[in-house]
């Protein structure tokens, strides 16, 4: 059994008098440890996919089981605390909280679990090392640059060190350098510590690090340029 | 919850200036429902305590200012006869000002061996000795000597009436905490007074089985067709009677307690929507780590709850210190009305404040709670 086994899944919603099916009845796979890309056009629903995956936008339809859980019938509290225990979640624009300092930033997911405030100090700042950040614990995120802030929301992805980490194009309001810098830390948070990834990226450089590279086209995934019944199924199929 | 008190203590400090108008404004209209309770509060002290159900006044028939009571002494031996009563204390009352006024002197003369069985006052300067042997010897009640700033060995004019202050005191009944007492000749003699052999009222104190109507219809009977007809009532109904007008506008500031409540309710709800507002996006972010709606409505709630008890705490504690060292009263035709902080106020402004703070966050906490995650974070 897959880590994460979505099965037709479809999103709809209405906008004026159309209905726009972003998702449509969408199949995939991911292994513990796969690092998957996701490109596709603007407003191909890639975002969609990976906010349904992260518990914050429920679909139309279909299932989304994650070790065993199917998500989709859990109730808002219960993803709540499912998405706490589960999901890192890399927003484009970091969305740290303004009024806390960095260590707080990281320190809020584990808020919501049960460690105690000894537990928590070490893994906060096991994660701050581990996105070179240690010299900036204490500073607001007004007085970090926009990777570091990046890296911060980094470190309060991985802190509690969930079953998978999301990631909306979580470069695309970076300078190519520190872009770099933060490709490197993500593809490490990867091969080094085999943490689960998705990432929704437009750039086509950002996807090609990913050892798995799929593309939504009019609703359906698609991957290594073909459609397939259940992306990443077969372990085969997607080196083919 | 408390592990994410830094985050709202944060919060509510990144719009200090917001923050601190709406603490200020709380803090002003639970300052003004202080004060309104204590006027409230002094006025049914006076009307209902048990004193003043088993004590009667009587006063000369159709007169209401005392400057124009003036009751034969001779009458307390009568009213002492009857059955039913225990004691009657003949009283020369006079005051600076019939109307109603916020710096009311009253001066209550009384028989010099009947002061201290007849009022329950603690001397807190001077001593009875020396009241007891200067003629124009006062104790002054401790709001005066605050509001006037009397110390025992001074003299203290008023009208033509000029005492030497012996002692200042507390008594058990706030509002003669504003009373000056005299010896009643001394009052009668005083220059001016020209009314040896009469006093303003009688104060009787009833038998526990009198029954206080009956009585009261029995003294009115005997000086019915005397050289002065009187009016005799309870002295609850006495002082209510005498305060009627000001009872009135007391009755009308009691809903200015309640329109202090409604402009707090107004003032920390809009705060908190605003706070709401502004931060859709954060707590949609905070949606997102993991917590709760129900624990981003905890949130919301702390914040407004937090705001609207700062500033009770602020109104409230700054009204009872007022309250406590003003010596504050209201006053007409020779009966006060005593402002004193109490418990009851404290709990009552407290909790008026909480419940405040509950109410103004719940419907922003609520938008806060249910907001869509995603529509949220789509925003700028």
């Amino acid at each position: 059994m897959a880590l994460v086994e979505i099965r037709s899944l479809t999103k709809q919603f209405r906008k004026g008098d159309e209905i726009i099916t972003p998702l449509n009845d969408v199949d995939l796979d991911i292994e513990q440890g796969d690092f998957v890309s996701l490109m596709g056009a603007s407003g191909s629903g890639k975002s969609t996919l990976l906010n349904a995956l992260a518990g914050i936008d429920p679909p139309t339809s279909g299932s989304i089981t994650v070790r065993g859980t199917d998500i989709t019938r859990l109730s808002r509290s219960r993803l709540a605390d499912w998405r706490a225990a589960n999901i890192g979640y890399i927003f484009q624009m970091h969305n740290l909280i303004p009024v806390l300092t960095a260590y707080e930033n990281v320190e809020l997911p584990l808020l919501l679990l049960p460690f105690s405030a000894a537990e928590r100090h070490k893994r906060v700042l096991v994660a701050l090392e581990a996105v070179s950040l240690l010299d900036r614990v204490n500073h607001y995120p007004r007085q970090l640059s926009g990777g570091q802030e990046q890296r911060v929301g980094i470190a309060r992805a991985i802190v509690a060190n969930p079953t998978i980490i999301v990631g909306d194009e979580p470069t695309g309001d970076l300078d190519a350098v520190t872009t770099e810098q933060i490709l490197d830390l993500v593809q490490r948070l990867n091969s080094e510590l085999g943490m689960t990834l998705l990432l929704v990226t437009h750039d086509p450089k950002v996807a090609a690090l990913a050892p798995r590279q799929l593309r939504l086209e009019q609703g359906k995934l698609i991957e290594k340029g073909r459609e397939v019944s259940i992306v990443g199924s077969d372990p085969h199929e997607r080196s083919a | 919850m408390f592990r994410f008190a830094p985050y709202v203590f944060k919060s509510l400090w990144r719009h200090r200036g917001r923050t601190l108008l709406t603490v200020t404004g709380s803090a002003v209209a639970l300052f003004v429902f202080c004060f309104v309770t204590a006027v409230q509060q002094g006025l049914e002290r006076l009307t209902k305590d048990k004193q003043a159900e088993r004590t009667l006044i009587t006063f000369q028939e159709n007169r209401f200012c005392p400057a124009s009571s003036k009751l034969p002494e001779d009458y307390a031996r009568t009213v002492a006869k009857l059955p039913g009563v225990k004691g009657v204390v003949p009283i020369k009352v006079f005051t600076n000002n019939c109307r109603a006024s916020l710096d009311v002197v009253v001066f209550h003369g009384l028989p010099t061996d009947q002061l201290q069985s007849a009022r329950d006052l603690t001397l807190l300067t001077g001593s009875w000795t020396e009241y007891a042997a200067k003629t124009d010897g006062a104790i002054v009640g401790q709001a005066v000597a605050n509001r006037r700033r009397l110390k025992v060995g001074q003299k203290f004019t008023l009208g033509e009436v000029t005492v030497s202050v012996v002692g200042t005191c507390r008594s058990a009944v706030p509002a003669e905490d504003n009373f000056i007492f005299t010896h009643l000749d001394f009052l009668q003699r005083a220059r001016g007074k020209n009314s040896v052999g009469t006093v303003t009222q009688l104060e009787v104190q009833l038998a526990d089985n009198a029954d206080a109507d009956a009585l009261a219809s029995q003294i009115d009977a005997a000086f019915h067709s005397g050289p002065v007809a009187t009016t005799t009532r309870s002295k609850g109904v006495f002082q209510r009677d005498t305060l009627a007008d000001l009872a009135e506008l007391i009755g009308l500031a009691h809903w200015l307690g309640y329109a202090c409540v409604g402009l707090v309710l107004a003032l920390v709800a809009t705060t908190t929507v605003m706070a709401v507002q502004d931060r859709l996006k954060e707590h949609a972010v905070l949606q997102t780590l993991g917590l709760r709606p129900l624990r981003i409505f905890r949130l919301v709630l702390a914040e407004s709850m937090l705001q609207s008890a700062t500033g009770g705490a602020l109104g409230i504690g700054i009204g009872m210190i007022l309250l406590a060292w003003g010596g504050f009263s209201v006053g007409a035709e020779g009966v006060t009305i005593a402002f004193q902080p109490s418990l009851d106020m404290l709990v009552t402004g407290g909790a008026v404040s909480l419940v405040v703070g509950v109410l103004a966050g719940i419907v922003p906490g609520w938008q806060a709670a249910r907001a869509e995650i995603v529509t949220a974070l789509r925003q700028a």
